[in-house]
């Protein structure tokens, strides 16, 4: 049908004559506005023939007589990748038109016309939203429904209300109550990441009152180890980590404090919007705040907390400002903003505009180190380090001065060795030399350098003397050097009024459109945001202090939506949405919307308080079922989906470290402050430009803090985390829960784990004695929270009793490698 | 039937804990093995039946010189010392260009295809009817770490899956009791980016390159302290058994729980196949001179080679033998002197890499293992510091062996000087994507569905290079 159509479409126009004409008309009306000889995206003039000949970025675009091999077509025919003109295609017939004027040679009367370039760019900007597109579950607004009204005692608060139903629409019930030993565990593990002592477990049991379990959770809540726990989950999402990634993999000395930012937050139940609108535009919300303000600057990390190229161009300053939207899409917003860098997003109604123009939001930032001390304390350094810097200066000069014969007889003698065309090119008069011989000589002339040392290896006694006795004042005036001062990793900006930002076709910097001014995500926002002019003696722009408010705005549904959904998932495994930063097309829907939309209306209504959503979670009937199967639910939700019991998990990397340091009695529980290097074999770190971990012996204290404290180093990473899936410093919403060799191999053989293990038996042979029943009972009563059970109480013994050297340490060893050790109950 | 003695083997070993198990558990467990937590590395079929098995990648870091070693360029000689003109900007990463050098060894042609090849490989050279040569590589970035991550993630960014993880990732392991995926640096230290050149990704850690050492214990961790013994050993994990078995018996529906366990004789077995498996000693002293271990300078290499033949053979299938690390002259980055440099590590990997060609081919496994030797880019034509080549990433040579490659080949030409791929220009995606293919995948389709998007080892590019595949 299709072909027939063409052919008689083309009888009735007679092809062949008219080609021409209606190629250079396809080519003026979809192509030139950005491929014509002075815009030149993707290098690509397509306004002559000679231009297509000569093709752009990709090579030629134009083979004459062979449509398949030439780019033009296979872009227009979508045959190629990227697909052309972006976002839409060519009607059949204009697509067999460009075919044919290729078969034909493509010949081509003078140029193709250029349409208003501006306009015509502009034009091809535009991606509208439609009505339908907007009503996508994530994208409409939030609307608390009244939960159902299911009369059963099972019901504790509305979350339950909600659960129950899903549960009984679908013929399932509830699993049991878990047994309180196994809640208690399981509560603790959750709320601060480690396991309860013997005497918190006693305790609890033994309170009679109807709200044992609650005062449990207020004390966790108030405890400073929930700010330890769960700045973990919020630093996965904002990719932190203490060095920059790349060749030298810098470290960054103060990174330490974003994290213990985020710590503090959690720990002061900061509103989730404050929380948010501080890591985006602390700077200017505190415009003109008093100077103690200037703390919360740290939260500026999160702007660059992301890898740190080694040779910055601009394009790795676009990489840059691509992690810092893609890690904001997804980690406030729930998008996969990522995706529209180079043409509109292909699944979710995200226009590529919408990119650039939250681009225009973060490009104005420049790094920057900010002092956190006040301006009086920053000059009064400054003065001090100059100086010092003055006395200095004139010891280096001597010493330069003195190094200098030396150097030049070495490169002398160097300078005979070079091959003869070099020499020649020496010899020869400046003024005479070639194009090569001028750049060799300056070659020579710039690089041609010897090492201090083997300067010194040339000199004579008294020489070597003095210069070692210039280097040594050197040093003694560099020790009065002032302590540097506590900064910020942060950002600046150079004033109200930015340089332009534009869309990038292709997101290639050298494919510039339009100028773009500053945006948000179209589709989630039902009127047109606001920028408002930044005063004009500030310093920033204020787009991004414009930008968190909408973030942060109640009529945002996306950002209360995400955040309830992440709370959920840590308490319950996976999230009512199981893709977390993906609330789009290519996401899952959630199991529950109405519960998830409650849960976002509750956060608002309850002034962004993390804490209060942790309250009403984990005190539902639902957070304390047991975690065991049920043959009839299984057989109708094997997914468990429906949440009819409480998941077991695998423990994540870090709280499997800390649970080992907790129960053998080593946690060093300091909070805060620069990482901490425990050792790794150098055989995995050894390496190039400067690299190294300075480990420190497993037996040393500083080591055995919790693993939040652990130096973060992208191409270091210490393999007891690793292996546990310990996400390598990009954003990441869920942890993989692998289980692995490797991992059983840590565990098995580490000598920090067989360290512990011996101080996991010299701690029981302490608190239980000699006698091998008491110290089963007490061992696991720490390890897992509860006494022995079925048989384990005999092998345990009867191995302590076979085994009277070692066993004890050997079976400490055990229970630290036991699947219920590494489980969340 | 070879696995289930094997697990006879341990349980005996693990102190006779056949009594707790019962035999029907056990073949459960080894289904759950191939099904849970062991699926993630348990052989799986590729999309078409591939020609190879495993990959060998020999990953000359710091970027080795083409122009030195398999990509004559006698124009350098004829203008030598004059400026590099007609090909656009020259673009160097350290500054100050020179003029063009010539190499300083002399190229001869070798093999019945008569190829040409530089005095550094004369070992190499005399293999060259086994290998293809594409020498119209070319890559995005002049600067280490995003050449390395792009060579082996496809992307310059930090933070993708490497070839190895896509390749177990997408064949699982012939060996369990092995990791899938190894990687030896070189004894002056491991590479710039270190361990994300070998890291999963988003995909989970099941796929990660495993670091192996070429002395004493081939992994970190494989032995524990020496004072516990393997019969303390035996004996706690014997204890560690029982009461885990304790535990799963409460829950029996918990798949996870006994992955976990089948983990712990997992790792229990690789205590001793790691070590038998990189043993160089049990081979004749025929083999070991082959690859060069009676020679000082190329013992290290050599051993690295023989080892990787003896892991491909165990059914590993992904190793990964950096030649060149540290600083300076340590790495092929030859800035300074290029006859050290390049002549040194030569020395290293020549005759050892064709020893490993020649035992591969002897004993039948060419065929199945693919053999790719790289860098993460070429070097200049010109020179820098006098005697030293800058970065090059526009125009470069890698070469493939084995494993389907098309032998005597060589696809695709740069500039008269070496400088730019002009061509049948081949870029990282479409190496990866040959790679693939010779693995039997269609590098479109061999997806990880990751935030939202089917990301792919090829991103949205790369074509099949059919003239290097038989």
């Amino acid at each position: 049908m299709h072909r027939l159509w063409i052919l008689a479409f083309s009888v009735a126009l007679g092809w062949g004559d008219d080609l021409p004409r209606q190629a250079s008309e396809i080519l003026s009306a979809n192509c030139t506005g950005c491929h014509n000889a002075k815009l030149k995206v993707a290098l690509l003039d397509v306004t002559s023939r000679e231009g297509m000949l000569k093709g752009g970025e990709r090579g030629e675009a134009l083979v004459p007589g062979d449509p398949l091999k030439s780019r033009l077509y296979r872009v227009v025919a979508h045959l190629d990748q990227p697909s052309m003109p972006p976002g839409k295609k060519l009607q059949d017939w204009q697509i067999e038109v460009i075919k044919r004027w290729i078969s034909t040679g493509a010949p081509l009367e003078g140029k193709v016309a250029t349409p208003d370039a501006r306009a015509a760019m502009a034009k091809m900007e535009e991606r509208p939203i439609t009505a339908e597109e907007r009503n996508w579950w994530a994208f409409r607004p939030v609307k608390k429904g009244t939960p159902p009204g299911v009369k059963d005692g099972w019901v504790r608060n509305p979350v339950d209300a909600f659960l129950l139903a899903g549960m009984q629409a679908k013929g399932l019930r509830p699993a049991p109550p878990a047994n309180p030993r196994a809640l208690i565990r399981r509560v603790y593990l959750d709320l601060i990441g480690l396991p309860p002592t013997v005497e918190e477990v006693d305790a609890y049991l033994n309170d009679t009152s109807s709200d044992a379990y609650e005062k449990v959770v207020d004390r966790l809540l108030a405890s400073p180890h929930y700010g330890e726990r769960w700045a973990r989950h919020w630093l996965d999402l904002v990719r932190y980590s203490d060095s920059g990634g790349f060749e030298y993999d810098r470290d960054r000395p103060n990174a330490w404090r974003f994290r213990d930012y985020v710590v503090k937050s959690f720990n002061q139940d900061k509103p989730y919007d404050v929380f948010v609108r501080e890591q985006l535009a602390a700077d200017e919300i505190n415009a003109g705040s008093p100077p103690s303000s200037k703390d919360t600057l740290v939260a500026l990390g999160y702007l660059r907390l992301g890898p740190e190229a080694n040779i910055k161009t601009e394009q790795t300053r676009m990489d840059e400002l691509d992690d810092i939207l893609s890690t904001t899409g997804q980690t406030l917003l729930g998008v996969t903003l990522g995706c529209a860098r180079c043409h509109n997003h292909k699944f979710d109604p995200i226009p590529q505009k919408d990119y650039y123009r939250m681009q225009a939001v973060f490009a104005p930032t420049a790094h920057a180190e900010i002092a956190l001390v006040d301006e009086e304390t920053v000059t009064r350094n400054k003065e001090e380090n100059k100086r010092i810097d003055e006395r200095i200066k004139p010891l280096q000069k001597e010493r330069a001065a003195l190094e200098k014969p030396y150097r030049d007889q070495l490169i002398a003698a160097e300078r005979a060795k070079l091959p003869d065309y070099v020499q020649e090119a020496l010899r020869t008069p400046a003024e005479k030399r070639t194009e090569g011989q001028k750049l060799n000589v300056i070659q020579v002339e710039k690089t041609q350098n010897f090492k201090e040392a083997d300067v010194i290896a040339s000199m004579t006694a008294g020489d070597k003397a003095r210069h070692k006795e210039i280097g040594e004042r050197i040093k003694e005036i560099e020790k009065q050097r002032p302590t540097a001062l506590p900064t910020a990793m942060a950002v600046v900006e150079s004033g109200p009024k930015p340089d332009p930002s534009y869309f990038l076709f292709r997101g290639s910097p050298d494919s510039k459109g339009s100028v773009m001014q500053p945006g948000v995500l179209t589709v989630a926002a039902r009127d047109e945001v606001a920028f408002p002019e930044a005063p004009s003696d500030g310093k920033s722009s204020w787009r991004r202090k414009a930008f968190a408010e909408w973030v942060t705005s109640k009529e945002n549904p996306l950002t209360p939506r995400v955040m309830a959904n992440r709370i959920w998932q840590h308490h319950f495994g996976e999230g009512i949405v199981r893709t977390p930063s993906n609330f789009g097309k290519t996401g899952e829907k959630p199991s529950h919307p109405e519960l998830l939309d409650w849960l976002a209306a509750e956060f608002m209504e309850k002034n962004w308080s993390i804490k209060a959503m942790h309250r009403l979670l984990v005190t539902s009937s639902a957070y304390r079922m047991a975690s065991d199967d049920l043959e009839a639910n299984r057989k109708i939700d094997p997914d468990n989906r429906y949440l009819w019991r409480m998941p077991r998990q695998r423990l994540e990397a870090e709280i499997i470290r800390d649970s080992i340091l907790v129960v053998t009695g080593s946690l060093n529980a300091k909070t805060g402050g620069p990482g901490i290097h425990p050792y790794i074999d150098p055989s995995l770190w050894q390496g190039s430009s400067g690299r190294t971990w300075k480990g420190l012996p497993d037996s040393d204290p500083e080591t055995w803090r919790r693993s939040l404290y652990v130096f973060s180093k992208r191409t270091i990473p210490l393999p007891m985390l690793e292996v546990f899936d310990k996400p390598d410093a990009l954003t990441c919403p869920r942890r993989n829960r692998s289980t692995t060799a490797p991992q059983a191999l840590i565990l098995m053989n580490n000598s920090f784990v067989l360290l512990q293990a011996k101080r996991f038996a010299a701690r029981l042979e302490k608190e239980a004695g000699g006698d091998p029943g008491a110290q089963v009972d007490r061992a696991f009563l720490l390890a897992v929270s509860r006494p022995p059970a079925g048989n384990e109480r005999a092998l345990s013994v009867e191995f302590l009793k076979t085994h009277p050297k070692d066993g004890l340490v050997d079976f400490c060893q055990a229970l630290l490698n036991s699947n219920e050790f590494v489980y969340q109950p | 039937m070879k696995r289930f003695l094997s697990r006879r083997e341990w349980l005996h070993l693990a102190g006779g804990g056949v009594g707790t198990i019962a035999l029907a558990d056990l073949l459960a467990r080894d289904q759950l093995l191939g099904a849970t937590g062991g699926s993630m590395l348990a052989p799986k079929a590729p999309h078409f039946p591939g020609k190879a098995k495993a990959v060998i990648s020999i990953f000359c870091y710091g970027g080795v010189s083409h122009v030195d070693s398999f990509d004559p360029k006698p124009e350098l000689y004829k203008r030598r010392g004059e400026a590099m003109t007609g090909k656009g900007e020259v673009v160097v990463s350290q500054g100050n260009p020179g003029g063009l050098m010539p190499s300083p060894w002399a190229f001869k042609k070798y093999g019945q295809c008569g190829m040409d090849v530089s005095e550094l490989f004369p070992h190499t050279g005399q293999l060259v009817d086994e290998i293809a040569f594409i020498r119209s590589m070319y890559a995005i970035s002049n600067d280490h770490a995003p050449a390395l991550f792009q060579m082996n993630t496809g992307s310059v960014l930090t933070g993708f899956p490497s070839m190895g993880s896509w390749v177990t990732y997408g064949l699982g392991t012939e060996n369990q009791s092995l990791p899938a995926y190894v990687v030896f640096t070189d004894p002056r230290g491991g590479p710039i980016g270190g361990a994300p050149n070998w890291g999963n990704g988003f995909m989970p850690a099941a796929y990660q390159g495993t670091q192996f050492r070429s002395t004493g214990d081939p992994i970190v961790d494989l032995k524990p302290p020496a004072e516990m013994t393997p019969e303390r050993q035996r004996g706690w994990l014997g204890l560690l058994d029982k009461l885990n078995e304790e535990h799963r018996r409460r829950n029996p529906e918990d798949t996870e729980l006994s992955a976990r366990i089948a983990s712990y004789e997992l790792a229990y077995k690789m205590q001793t196949s790691a070590v038998e498996a990189v043993d160089v000693n049990a081979e004749s002293p025929a083999t070991q001179k082959l690859y060069g271990l009676d020679d000082e300078s190329t013992r290290y290499f050599g051993r690295q080679c023989l080892m990787a033949r003896r892991l491909v053979e165990r059914g590993v299938r992904f190793v990964q033998i950096y030649s060149g690390g540290g600083n300076f002259q340590e790495s092929w980055d030859a800035h300074w002197d290029i006859v050290e440099n390049h002549g040194m590590h030569a020395r290293e990997t020549d005759l050892p890499m064709a020893g490993l060609l020649r035992d591969l081919k002897g004993r039948g496994l060419l065929d199945s293992t693919l053999v790719i030797w790289h860098g993460e880019f070429g070097r200049m034509p010109i020179s820098q510091r006098m005697s030293g080549r800058d970065h090059n990433p526009y125009g470069f040579t890698v070469w493939m062996a084995g494993g389907g490659a098309k032998g005597g080949t060589a696809v695709g030409t740069t500039d008269e000087f070496g400088y730019k791929a002009v061509e049948n220009r081949k870029s990282v995606n479409d190496l990866h994507a040959t790679m693939l293919h010779l693995l039997g995948f269609n590098h479109e389709k061999l997806t990880y569905f990751h935030n939202g998007r089917h990301m792919r080892l090829t991103d949205v590019s790369g074509e099949v290079i059919r003239e290097v595949a038989r």
